[in-house]
């Protein structure tokens, strides 16, 4: 007799598996359906597939790379779950193939077969173990535990285990030669069982296994492991940013969230990496992006139409007691760090943004200081509550070009002005133009354009503000007015090369403004060519129009401005640059690049001091910079400046620690 | 319940470097940004938080130039229904009693529960109009208003008097209320809000249209006459610093000392 497994042995009725399945599956369909009909309630559609996706879906999906990285535990212990679980549903599949397709599972493919199911279910029942020694022994921090985190471990366990024993009482029964392959089953206490015995008693442990198995699979939707299908389409949908729409084709209190959201929002497994590495989270604040995300999907499904017993089983068992309330969302700084460890690749900042959107749009539960600083950004045109004139001070004694009056680019008359022929637009920002500290980043940056001959001028007093705070805050139409009057500006006076202070401005001129949809109705954003100031200095230094020379050996640290690092990848640029300046030693601060720290002052935080915990996020930065040793901290951004600059001080490093702008120490450094 | 509330359009002063015409007429208002005066603005969103509880509607009013029509649209946008601007020059020096006139033709033919208006202007701050107007309108009227109940056909508020002492009086509706700043939190203004309501029609009307004539309203029917505006001269023991912001401290810093508040 070739070795191989007779299908429902001893079973009967078979059809009532069948029904059994079949209600199963039921279930497990209507809280799929259910969760994508909510899906559908959300902005921005989904995206067609491209090569791209499938190799993230591939290595991310597939592979878990994000899951490995960081943690080689919970990498290995999920690889072992998802391969195991992926083994046995496979072999499952194969044998209703066998059965009813095409007859294949005897002899030796049986033997391989039955072996790789008998590994599969090992590593499937150790790595729950695993799960249980994190969740419950271990006690990893970053888990918070919640009765459905116990019942999916048993639940699978128990079906994983049943499948043994269902497998041991069939091989004591039937006596196979070939049962050494079942190296596991064949070592499942029986209590010595006996063949016939196990013959009657085999149903009763078939049937067992059956409905845990068919259970397991109608629990699916209406607990966290939902994420076998979700996680997947998360990573999908997280390959593109949705485009903006037009605050006046918007639904009056409609939908705030995407599609991408809300998908986020069933991916999340509750894994805590994001409030692990969350510098609002880290500096005591009440607030991690895990929260809102379960938050925002416990308030999805509450609101959610259609069937109730549907909408009950999914908040009973996926989503519970989310600590969290809207006053919150103003703490994110929008610096990414969470995206970067996101196994499921969601990106929490931007659905918190949204939210935003939807809180200034009701306008009742506006925080007061952010309130007034984009009212300031309406009427002054800048959130410092400036007026124009003071935008231009900061440059009053350095004889820069205005291009607002550079008559000759507007083609109506000849320049009067000889020095108008600038082709750079310096955007200086409207903090670095108005705040007395980042004004130093200005002047040096300025030194330097003038030291390398770069022929480059400001818009002075007219310099538009290009929107960044509301846009962070959620003021979209605010956005939207800052945006069209900034184009009019460059437009105005043929502006093309726009070379910013600040990673914000930056972001927002080059990766915000052509959200908008192509057509008449937006201005048209593509002809700007948008560079943060690090990479033009880069490329004046590559083509040896700025030299530096070394005055001293000097070992200094970087911080990341998030925009700069995590937004655009620019890790790399401003070390190159430190680099290349002689007698500089550069140390790396603990938390660096992709998990730079973030110094508190962006997604509008530096305008609501109210929100800081007892801990500054920048007194944390401050304190890993002075851990360096280094004499000097260099940052590239205004914001950054400002806050570690005031952290500095607070705490009381005057004399260890100096502050500068990437700039600043460049004109110090510059050969004669 | 169906609110009339007053409000105006003021320059913004706070940080602001007045200059005043040379025949000391007029504050020079060309730099100057316009807004809802602050006390108005509590009161749009007393009458708007009184609507979202018991119904109703609220009618915003004004009186001013073409200006003026964004007040009215920041009102709409928080959430009155409808809006009235009273522009006229004869208006122009007026006293309390010749607004207040301007005001109650325009509203007395609609049928109102409650009249709200801010307790004074940041500009003229003669804190009458709603005190005028309730008197024309031969209503109870309650000044200083930090908060409103209703109580049936009856309001209880209460009135914020001077350290700390609040005041709770109870007044028939309907009634007229003049409302103190800090009642409340008005909510913001988002530039969405302000563009969904761009379409409401906003009814303009005029002295003529109100049947109001020189001898009730403008300069001529002013008991009080403005003569000249001035700054007020530096006082005493006043020292401007000058310089730069790092020049500043350092005077700031010696004076301190000198003065003996840094041992």
């Amino acid at each position: 007799m070739l070795p191989g497994r007779p299908l429902f042995w001893q079973i009967q009725p078979i059809w009532l598996f069948y029904s059994l399945a079949f209600i199963a599956v039921c279930i497990f369909a209507a809280g799929l359906i259910y969760r994508i009909r909510l899906w559908k309630t959300g902005t921005g559609g989904f995206p067609r597939i491209n090569s791209r996706h499938l190799i993230r879906l591939f290595s991310e999906a597939l592979l878990g790379k994000k899951i490995w990285s960081g943690d080689f535990a919970a990498g290995f212990m999920h690889f072992l779950i998802f391969w195991g679980f992926a083994g046995l549903f496979v072999g499952t599949v194969l044998l209703s193939v066998h059965e009813y397709i095409i007859t294949f599972l005897s002899g030796t493919i049986y033997l391989v077969y039955s072996a790789t199911l008998e590994i599969a279910g090992a590593m499937l029942v150790l790595s729950l173990g695993w799960a249980v020694v994190r969740r419950y022994v271990q006690r990893v921090s970053r888990l918070e535990n919640r009765g459905s985190d116990a019942a999916v471990l048993i639940w699978i366990g128990g079906a994983a285990v049943s499948g043994f024993w269902v497998e041991a009482v069939r091989l004591t029964a039937l006596q196979p030669q070939w049962q050494g392959w079942s190296f596991i089953a064949a070592a499942m206490p029986l209590a010595g069982m006996g063949s016939h015995t196990a013959t009657v008693w085999y149903p009763v442990f078939w049937w067992v296994h059956a409905l845990l198995s068919l259970g397991l699979i109608a629990f699916i939707p209406y607990s966290k492991l939902v994420h076998m299908m979700t996680a997947p389409a998360a990573i999908y949908l997280s390959d593109r940013t949705a485009g903006i729409i037009p605050v006046d084709e918007r639904i009056p209190d409609g939908e705030v969230h995407t599609v991408a959201d809300f998908v986020g929002f069933d991916a999340c497994t509750r894994c805590g990496r994001c409030a692990e590495v969350c510098p609002a989270t880290r500096a005591g604040e009440p607030f991690s992006p895990r929260e809102y995300l379960l938050w925002a999907q416990q308030r999805a499904y509450e609101n959610a139409g259609g069937n109730a017993i549907l909408r009950r089983g999914i908040l009973a068992t996926g989503t519970a007691d989310a600590l969290f309330n809207l006053h919150r969302i103003w703490h994110c700084t929008t610096c990414n760090a969470c995206i970067e460890v996101c196994p499921v690749s969601l990106r929490p900042p931007d659905a918190i943004r949204q939210r935003r959107s939807a809180v200034v749009e009701a306008g009742v539960e506006m925080p007061e200081m952010l309130a007034q600083s984009l009212k300031n950004v309406f009427k002054y045109d800048n959130p410092w509550e400036a007026t124009k004139k003071k935008r231009a001070k900061w440059s009053k004694d350095l004889d820069l070009t205005d291009l607002s009056k550079n008559k000759k680019r507007t083609g109506k008359t000849e320049t009067t002005d000889a020095k108008a022929t600038g082709d750079i637009c310096y955007f200086v920002g409207c903090t670095t133009a108005l705040d007395t500290r980042a004004q130093g980043l200005a002047r040096s940056f300025a030194f330097l354009l003038n030291r390398a001959g770069v022929a480059f001028g400001t818009l002075g007093k007219k310099e538009p503000c290009c929107g960044d705070i509301a846009r962070r805050g959620g003021e979209d139409g605010l956005f939207e007015m800052k945006r069209e009057d900034a184009l009019d500006v460059f437009n105005k006076y043929a502006i093309t090369d726009v070379v910013t202070s600040s990673p914000h401005c930056y972001h927002t001129l080059k990766h915000d403004y052509p959200l908008y949809p192509a057509g008449p109705a937006c201005v048209d954003s593509s002809n700007l060519r948008i560079r943060h100031y690090t990479e033009f200095i880069w490329e004046l230094m590559e083509k040896g129009r700025l030299v530096f020379d070394g005055s001293g050996p000097v070992t200094i640290t970087y911080h990341d401005p998030c925009y700069l690092g995590r937004h655009h990848r620019l890790f790399d640029l401003p070390r190159n640059i430190l680099a290349a300046v002689p007698g500089v030693t550069l140390v790396e601060m603990e938390h660096h690049r992709e998990d730079s720290l973030c110094c508190g002052g962006g997604g509008d935080r530096m305008w609501q001091e109210e929100l800081d915990g007892e801990m500054k996020m920048s007194a944390l930065r401050i304190e890993e910079a002075r851990e360096t040793g280094a004499r000097l901290l260099i940052t590239a951004c205004p914001l950054c400046l400002i806050m570690l600059e005031d952290a500095r001080k607070a705490a009381g490093l005057e004399k260890d620690l100096e502050v500068l702008d990437l700039n600043e120490f460049l004109v110090r450094r510059i050969s004669d | 319940m169906n609110i009339v509330v007053c409000v105006k359009q003021v320059p913004e002063v706070t940080d602001a470097e007045l200059t005043i015409s040379s025949d000391g007429s007029r504050i020079l208002a060309d730099d100057l940004e316009m807004d809802i005066n602050e006390w108005d603005n509590y009161a749009v969103e007393t009458a708007v938080r009184l609507k979202e509880a018991h119904g109703g509607t609220v009618t915003a009013v004004t009186m001013g130039d073409e200006d003026s029509e964004d007040v009215l649209r920041q009102a709409l946008a928080m959430g009155a229904d409808e809006a009235i601007l009273i522009d006229d020059e004869d208006f122009e020096g007026s006293d309390a009693v010749g607004i207040a006139r301007g005001l109650h033709a325009a509203i007395k033919d609609r049928p109102f529960d409650l009249l709200l208006a801010g307790v004074q202007s940041a500009d003229n701050g003669w804190g009458q109009v709603g005190l005028v107007l309730a008197e024309l309108l031969q209503r109870p009227y309650a000044s200083l208003v930090v908060d409103v109940q209703v109580d049936g056909d009856r309001l209880t508020v209460q009135r914020e008097l001077e350290s700390n002492t609040l005041e709770r009086v109870s007044l028939p509706l309907p009634a007229v209320l003049t409302i103190q700043s800090g009642a409340n939190t008005p909510r913001y203004v988002s530039i969405l809000g302000i563009r969904r309501v761009r379409n409401i029609d906003i009814e303009e009307t005029d002295a003529d249209d109100l049947g109001l004539d020189e001898d009730q309203i403008g300069v001529k029917s002013s008991s009080v006459q403005e003569l000249k505006l001035s700054l007020p001269a530096m006082g005493e023991g006043a020292e401007m610093l000058t310089g730069s912001v790092e020049e500043i401290c350092d005077q700031t810093a010696r004076i301190i000392r000198e003065k003996g508040g840094l041992q």
